[in-house]
């Protein structure tokens, strides 16, 4: 574990001398199908991660709601991320001047508890994309920026990622090493992770780790497994907190830290970040 | 009568599409189920089985690979790209996304 400094006091450029040895921080997306805990899984880790003393940031390209609840944060009405970028007649899609990865996150991410930073497309509201074009584009590529950017080297990463495939398809998680795939034991889940699995592995140098969520005896683990036609890394329990968390809008990890779901979310989180290391 | 399913994922759209399609058909209806997401799963609520309904061709695929031609028409499409499904449902998939994709955020 490093120290923790404050994100503000923190130099915008890495002054740090060469010879401190970084430690590889961990590189997370959440994939799945809609309803399969995704944003509960990505809550509940970042959160777990930012405990220990880790700088973290959480990322959110769902158009619709999700990770800020899991996380606990408070989220403005206006998309901040709107005011990063910007679309010149006749060109395409830019950050501002004076816009990186670095300012973009300082400026335009939120604050969610124990010190998380979440940065976000906006969400659809009645007026549907138009309103939110500039957040997505923004975020896009600021995200693109992230893997070069020396300032987030030692930041550890957890990406929350909508419903589907589509997202991984058009590499909207560069950042990720590990694709954490939730997999409920039904058959629309199984051929989902399916699909995404293919996707991610034909990206160089990410893997999958299958987790069963949702799991209420051994049999589900071995159902998910045999629809998959990959082991599991890690499973998590059918949870009456984790619904619980949800009608009262909380995050489970402030609503029931220590139910079996958020102990079991915690193990993977744990579980991760050893192997991810074991690779640096 | 056109209908369109949503809602937030896993709360249920493909298993109301689906059984929605059949009890139609079953009332004597002419059905076009159409799966309009980019991971489709409606065969599977209306009956194809999953191994059959992860084999099925989308339309767009089914352009990009030259494998038929492109319909002018409603019924061109329906007839060119659909699949039977139980009780007489025409089913079409309009795009999966099974590579890397370049560009197009």
């Amino acid at each position: 574990m490093t120290r923790k400094l404050a994100f503000d006091k923190f130099p915008l450029k890495s002054t740090a001398p060469l010879s401190v040895e970084y430690r590889r921080a961990v590189r997370i997306a959440v994939v799945g199908k809609g309803g399969a805990g995704k944003s509960v899984v990505a809550g509940t880790m970042a959160r777990f991660f930012a405990r220990g003393g880790e700088r973290v940031l959480a990322l959110d390209s769902d158009l619709m709601p999700g990770l800020a609840l899991s996380l606990g944060a408070d989220v403005p009405d206006e998309p901040p991320l709107n005011a990063a970028a910007e679309r010149p007649e006749g060109q395409r899609w830019r950050l501002k001047k004076g816009v990186g990865a670095v300012r973009a996150v300082q400026r335009y991410s939120v604050r969610a508890p124990d010190g998380v930073r979440l940065l976000q497309v906006g969400k659809l509201g009645p007026e549907g994309l138009p309103p939110i074009v500039a957040s997505v584009q923004a975020f896009y590529l600021v995200i693109h920026r992230l893997p070069r950017t020396e300032f987030f080297r030692e930041w550890t990463i957890v990406g929350d990622l909508p419903a589907g495939p589509r997202q991984t398809a058009f590499d909207w998680a560069p950042y990720a090493r590990t694709f954490v795939l939730i997999v409920e034991a039904s058959w629309k889940s199984a051929l989902t992770a399916r699909r995404i699995a293919r996707i991610v592995r034909a990206r160089p140098g990410a893997t999958v780790a299958f987790v069963a969520n949702k799991v209420r005896t051994a049999a589900d683990v071995e159902r998910v497994e045999q629809l998959v036609g990959e082991r599991v890394r890690a499973s998590i329990p059918d949870d009456e907190a984790v619904r619980a968390a949800d009608r009262a809008g909380a995050a489970l990890i402030d609503h029931a830290p220590d139910s079996p779901a958020a102990r079991a979310i915690v193990r993977l989180a744990r579980d991760l970040s050893g192997a991810e290391l074991l690779y640096s | 009568m056109k209908i369109a399913v949503g809602g937030k994922g896993g709360a249920g759209k493909t298993t109301v599409a689906g059984t929605v399609a059949r009890a139609l058909a079953r009332s004597g209806r002419p059905v076009v189920a159409l799966d309009a997401d980019s991971n489709p799963m409606l065969g599977i609520s209306l009956g194809l089985g999953p191994e059959q309904t992860d084999l099925l061709v989308a339309a767009r695929q089914a352009l990009d690979a030259g494998e038929l031609e492109h319909q002018p028409t409603m019924e061109g499409i329906v007839e060119t790209f659909g699949t039977d499904a139980p009780d007489g449902i025409r089913l079409v998939v309009c795009s999966r996304i099974d590579t890397v994709e370049p560009g197009c955020p």
